[in-house]
């Protein structure tokens, strides 16, 4: 049984990777399971320096959701290739690193640093933070400035580049277009929804930062929905995220036509869900008498669509 | 110390003890818990497998029985995930991962423990207290409150030998007013050097830390923010700390670098440094 994928010219031993900003450098969770277990893991976003991210509070329960705002605290991306990444390099997995800018030079400076550094398996190009004041989702939302971004990052590297899309659009498909037209070499699909949750008593927003981005299994039928989207519009892979804690919930994306998942806020609720996950994925291609992984993408029976 | 790799495990509820009002004791059998954890440490504890709500929450461990490989926290059901928590059967099966976080470091030798507690910070009181104890150490315990319903956890103290003093604000037992005044009478008398250790809610912590600083005692707090993984990677717990060498303060994590913290090293709300900074730079 074969449950390895290619995306984007990394090859994955599965198609589960944990996503940007619910699984830390991957580092913190050493001893709690095996790291190797991974298809691969996208680091927490990294600008050229460390940052402080948001106020407290910065996260908040939603029905069936995570509401967060924490504003990409992080060691910046110096600190990462000297400190973390060797720790990293006993795993059998791929890192992926997710890069951050404020400008689109300092995307490109960051792509820079990365760039021929041994452990880097390929770049998240995060331009779907909503959670900044600068960059991040200021970049998603527009497709020129997406297309300028990734190309910036395209010129910078010969890894493989993954713009993540942000859902807070009208139409992802333009936006995935335009980053494919840019350089791309796969897509990932999507980052939180822009959400406000307010505390009634005091009538300010519950976070410290007003607005948040809503991760979890409330966001995932709109997940598999642009991740679907997005996966007819273009040619490269696409990575599937949003509220993933079951096989059945990675199925939806793989079938939708995601080409590997990535697993988010199921991190912070159980450590042992990648196990799950692989075991139930398994079982689903006994099930069905399927020896690949790679037969269930892109296998929707969708009413009065040709496939 | 270094803390131990915690363990993720379903966890049955093996006895249910509800106090007065919305209080419970609950007692899981975790072996490497009932085994390993240290007083301070915590546990992040959710009913089932729901989606809602989607996270575990955190909870100090009240106490442990290494022999019956459980540990019982003391929980107070206020929101959906303590809800689901005190509503559990007997037999009913909870996601635990833990012992989590740093404990609290024992006093030097010839130092007297004391406690101040605010209410539901009383939970790791009663392992710190059976932990000194047992190594024969000074310690009391101050246990404030709005009201005696507040002040539910008093005879486990009892039945270690621990005095207790207790304090409300409406005078329904002990002192009439806040748990510091009764603090401060005895500091002013106390017969051995006094580390504090303070658990509770924010207002009570400064305030202590006040005091301390006042009078230069050595002061470990527990602090509670909103925790969401509790292993370092959700970054939402995170505190203002700033060690004495440090210009600025930097973000840390209250679940993995806390929830014990020397007081001395936390901006408290409001002002711009931490005791320790100031101190360095008054010495500079």
């Amino acid at each position: 049984m074969n449950l390895g994928v290619d995306v984007a010219g990394i090859r994955l031993k599965n198609p589960l990777i944990a996503a940007s900003g619910t699984f830390g450098y991957g580092v913190e969770y050493e001893g709690l399971l095996d790291l190797s277990l991974l298809g691969g893991l996208v680091s927490k976003g990294l600008y050229l320096e460390p940052r402080d991210g948001c106020p407290t509070p910065r996260i908040v329960e939603t029905p069936s959701g995570l509401l967060n705002a924490i504003g990409l605290q992080g060691v910046g991306v110096r600190t990462f290739v000297k400190d973390v990444l060797p720790r990293l390099a006993g795993y059998d997995t791929a890192v992926l690193v997710n890069v951050c800018g404020d400008t689109v030079e300092e995307y490109a400076e960051v792509t820079r640093v990365l760039d021929g550094v041994p452990g880097v398996a390929g770049l998240e190009i995060n331009i779907s933070c909503p959670n900044v004041k600068k960059g991040g989702m200021a970049f998603g939302g527009d497709p020129k400035m997406t297309y300028e971004v990734v190309a910036a990052v395209r010129e910078a590297t010969r890894l493989p580049v993954i713009p993540k899309l942000s859902p807070n659009v009208a139409d992802i498909t333009v936006f995935a277009r335009a980053a494919e037209e840019a350089g791309a070499d796969a897509l990932s699909c999507i980052n939180t929804l822009l959400g406000l949750a307010i505390d009634v008593e005091t009538r300010k927003p519950r976070l410290a930062f007003g607005t948040g981005g809503l991760s979890g299994p409330a966001i995932r039928p709109i997940a598999v929905r642009m991740t679907w989207q997005a996966a007819r519009a273009v040619r490269i892979p696409v990575i599937g995220i949003g509220g993933i804690s079951s096989a059945a919930d990675a199925l939806e994306f793989l079938i939708a036509g995601a080409r590997a998942v990535q697993v988010g806020t199921a991190n912070f609720v159980d450590p042992g869900v990648y196990t799950r996950i692989l075991d139930g994925l398994e079982a689903y291609l006994t099930r069905h008498a399927l020896d690949d992984i790679g037969a269930v993408v892109a296998t929707l029976d969708f009413p009065g669509a040709s496939k | 110390m270094i803390p131990r790799m915690p363990s993720n495990r379903d966890v049955p509820l093996l006895r249910r003890q509800p106090l007065e009002g919305a209080y419970v004791l609950l007692t899981f059998r975790h072996p490497e818990v009932a085994r390993e954890a240290r007083a301070g440490q915590f546990v992040m504890i959710k009913a089932g497998t729901s989606a809602d709500p989607p996270l575990r929450r955190p909870f100090s461990i009240l106490s442990l029985d290494p022999g019956e490989e459980s540990f019982t926290l003391f929980i107070k059901a206020v929101g959906t995930g303590s809800i689901a928590l005190a509503a559990m059967a007997p037999g009913e099966v909870a996601q635990c991962l833990g012992p989590l976080g740093r404990p609290f470091a024992a006093p030097p030798r010839g130092t007297e423990a004391v406690m101040v507690a605010g209410g539901y910070g009383i939970a790791p009181f009663h392992m710190l207290s059976a932990e000194l104890s047992r190594e024969g150490r000074a310690r009391q315990v101050f246990y404030g409150g709005r009201t005696v319903a507040d002040l539910q956890v008093r005879a486990p103290f009892e039945a270690l030998g621990v005095p207790l003093t207790p304090a409300t604000e409406d005078g329904t037992l002990g002192h009439r007013g806040r748990v510091t005044e009764p603090l401060e009478a005895y500091l002013d008398r106390a017969p051995a050097p006094v580390r504090l250790y303070a658990c509770g809610p924010d207002a009570m912590l400064h305030a202590v830390a006040r005091l301390a600083e006042r009078r230069g005692l050595d002061t470990q707090v527990s602090l509670d923010p909103w925790m969401g993984c509790g292993i370092g990677t959700c970054l939402g717990c995170v505190v203002w700390i700033q060690e004495a060498e440090e210009a600025r303060p930097k973000y840390r994590c209250a679940c993995t670098e806390g929830p014990v913290f020397d007081a001395a090293t936390v901006v408290w709300h409001g002002e711009p440094a931490s005791l320790a900074r100031r101190r360095q730079e008054t010495r500079a």
